[in-house]
């Protein structure tokens, strides 16, 4: 008897392409990203992608020239010529990782075996990517001054562009905070968006569709409301993280709530744009639990952008999370002014028209025809 | 009030309506009978503006459903096959939104809803959940629904699935106040007893085609089939037969102790003076109705519910 239901279980189970799906590819999905993001995959078989660091010679010295060509032919990484204004606030607002400052005397230092005047400024919301650039700076520097192996030799002075501060939030919080907001309103909206789906089972989208009202109208509100609880919850989280943990949400109140209505959008058009794809609750449920997943870890909900390869990072802007949570890096931690964190906020604002407009002419053809 | 010309709906390779036409007038009850699958809602659907037809036009008091859909709805309210109504809100607070989307006033709407409860005979229980309500009392709201503009036209489709005897006399009592009004209602269904009850004229469509329409009556001369009544005696000899063919104007056939009279209800009692006059003792008599079932089996060699 018991063999007889777990064979009926069995086969009612794998009759569900979405379920097995689900269960079978999602985890293969994300054991690839971890594995990627953590490390130790592909490494023997290629090279990986040298990291970009700025580079600042005020010493403009031939011995300084010299030397940053060496430390460029180093593999892991790659130097970028910059002025310091410029590099400073290139690592300010999040675009590079670091600056390595050569400042006057350096070819003096050489001369004398002195302490080199070398300074690495940085990004200590990228915190992981640093310590990879410190030491790897730190071993080349070893190595062309010709100090062996005793590697303390070389003080490689570093300093974080952003100075920590009783106003500012820890970058950990912020990821902390802003990753998991945004990954679990993507659950939250994808479920109000199948409520259109309820609607079209329980045969009101008919009776929608028969009063004196435009089949757009009926997505728009479904979207209006998506938004406002997209709002709601923002609201709330970012207000517990401030009783409970203290994140400094009134110091750019102005930016958060914009920043907040744009992501708020962005979602929102994702909802219904995750629901005009399916046909059934059932498709839904397999197809939203696998995207947001998958959307989350290369966006950077799961782990940092910055302990991700190149080319997850390249991947990472198509992504709601990335845009959202590099928004939140910029209003609470680099404390960027509201023009500059514009251009993020408006890249939320298109994926919002793009996936609204995608969904308009799928929802006329998934859901309304067959209603 | 309704032309219907020409209509035809395919889904892939099946002709769902196959060039279908019919008008229906002012004040009428039209029943549109066919099987499961015979294309009675897509009919009703494409008449309703919310599926678009491949041919042919309608026209609701004059406007041309295509470009005039929003004017259109209007003029119409539907009650769907399904109970499309939100379980979990109060049978008012369901009716006070779905009469906000004809735009009546605040005032008004409430005003609309009550009277349509009492109509109903829902009014006592108005502030219950729909989740709460027995199968025909969610079927009467779901016609309140379809009533608060004061349509001009009312489609039912199938408004009477799966409910009681009790709810359904109902619903016919609700539906023929309605018609008193002067409202015109489209009814479909495949219970031939609920169109000869309530419909003035019929459409039988089966296969996507209109295969006959007309008045009840107009539709039982489509068959050779008469209505007819069998008596049962205690003793029928030939003579008797015989007597009774002097004295009676219709045809008769005898089988043993039955005779079968072709005549109707009307000439019953005529039929029966006679057998009182000849001395013989009728036992049992049954009427054989020409009813829509036969004329549906007649026409297109199947049963209305295969």
């Amino acid at each position: 008897m018991i063999l007889t239901i777990l064979k009926k279980d069995l086969r009612l189970y794998f009759s569900d392409k979405k379920g097995v799906l689900v269960t079978f590819l999602l985890p293969i999905i994300m054991i690839t990203l971890f594995a990627f993001a953590f490390g130790g995959v592909g490494k023997k078989k290629s090279t990986p992608k040298p990291l970009g660091i700025l580079v600042v010679d005020k010493d403009s010295t031939s011995t300084s020239q010299e030397f940053i060509t060496k430390l460029n032919s180093l593999p892991t990484i790659r130097l970028i010529s910059s002025e310091e204004e410029k590099a400073l606030d290139l690592v300010r607002k999040g675009e590079n990782v670091a600056a390595l400052v050569f400042e006057k005397g350096f070819s003096e230092a050489i001369a004398t075996n002195a302490d080199v005047p070398v300074e690495l400024k940085y990004d200590a919301a990228r915190d992981i990517q640093m310590r990879i650039v410190h030491t790897i700076l730190k071993d080349g520097f070893t190595y062309h001054l010709g100090k062996g192996d005793v590697i303390n030799q070389v003080q490689l002075k570093t300093t974080s562009v952003i100075k920590q501060s009783s106003t500012k939030a820890h970058p950990g919080l912020v990821q902390a905070v802003g990753g998991t907001a945004i990954m679990m309103l993507l659950f939250s909206i994808a479920a109000i968006g199948g409520g259109l789906l309820d609607e079209k089972e329980a045969g009101t989208l008919k009776r929608l569709l028969i009063a004196p009202i435009k089949p757009l109208d009926i997505l728009l509100a479904k979207m209006g409301t998506a938004m406002i609880v997209s709002i709601l919850q923002l609201t709330v989280m970012f207000i517990f993280a401030w009783v409970a943990f203290g994140l400094p949400i009134f110091m750019d109140a102005s930016s958060l709530i914009v920043l907040i209505l744009c992501i708020s959008f962005a979602v929102s058009s994702f909802g219904v744009f995750l629901v005009s794809t399916v046909k059934t609750r059932q498709q839904l449920q397999g197809m939203s639990t696998i995207i947001i997943i998958l959307m989350s870890a290369i966006g950077g909900s799961m782990i940092p952008i910055s302990m991700m390869p190149a080319f997850m990072q390249n991947i990472a802007i198509i992504s709601v999370n990335y845009w959202g949570i590099e928004g939140f890096f910029d209003i609470f931690w680099r404390q960027l002014p509201f023009i500059d964190i514009l251009p993020k906020m408006g890249v939320l604002v298109a994926i919002g028209f793009g996936m609204t407009l995608v969904s308009t002419v799928l929802f006329k053809k998934n859901i309304i025809e067959i209603a | 009030m309704i032309q219907v010309q020409n209509l035809s709906k395919s889904f892939q390779d099946i002709k769902a309506v196959n060039d279908i036409s019919f008008t229906i007038k002012k004040g009428e009850i039209f029943g549109l009978l066919g099987p499961n699958g015979a294309g009675k809602s897509t009919t009703l659907n494409m008449m309703s503006a919310i599926l678009k037809s491949d041919e042919g036009h309608i026209h609701i008091d004059g406007n041309l459903i295509n470009g005039h859909a929003k004017t259109c709805k209007h003029l119409i309210g539907v009650v769907p096959q399904e109970i499309s109504l939100y379980e979990d809100l109060s049978a008012y607070k369901n009716l006070l939104f779905w009469g906000n989307l004809y735009g009546i006033p605040s005032k008004e709407l409430k005003d609309r809803i009550n009277k349509t409860l009492a109509l109903i005979g829902l009014l006592d229980r108005k502030n219950d959940l729909i989740k709460t309500y027995s199968g025909g009392m969610k079927r009467r709201i779901n016609i309140a629904a379809a009533l608060l503009h004061h349509p001009k036209v009312l489609f039912m489709d199938e408004p009477t699935v799966g409910i009681d005897p009790q709810s359904r006399n109902h619903i016919f009592e609700v539906i023929e106040t309605l018609n008193k009004q002067g409202m015109t209602i489209v009814y479909t269904t495949h219970y031939m007893e609920e169109v000869e009850r309530l419909c003035n004229r019929i459409a039988i469509i089966d296969s996507g085609k209109i295969i006959a329409q007309g008045t009840q009556a107009e539709l039982k001369e489509l068959i050779p089939t008469k209505e007819s009544i069998q008596f049962e005696f205690n003793l029928l000899s030939e003579n008797d037969v015989n007597q009774l063919r002097g004295r009676l104007p219709y045809p008769l056939s005898q089988n043993k102790n039955k005779l079968l009279v072709e005549c109707t209800v009307q000439e019953l009692s005529k039929v029966i003076t006679t057998c009182n006059e000849l001395q013989l003792s009728v036992e049992d008599i049954q009427l054989n109705k020409v009813n829509l079932e036969a004329i549906f089996l007649s026409l297109t060699g199947k049963q209305l519910r295969d």
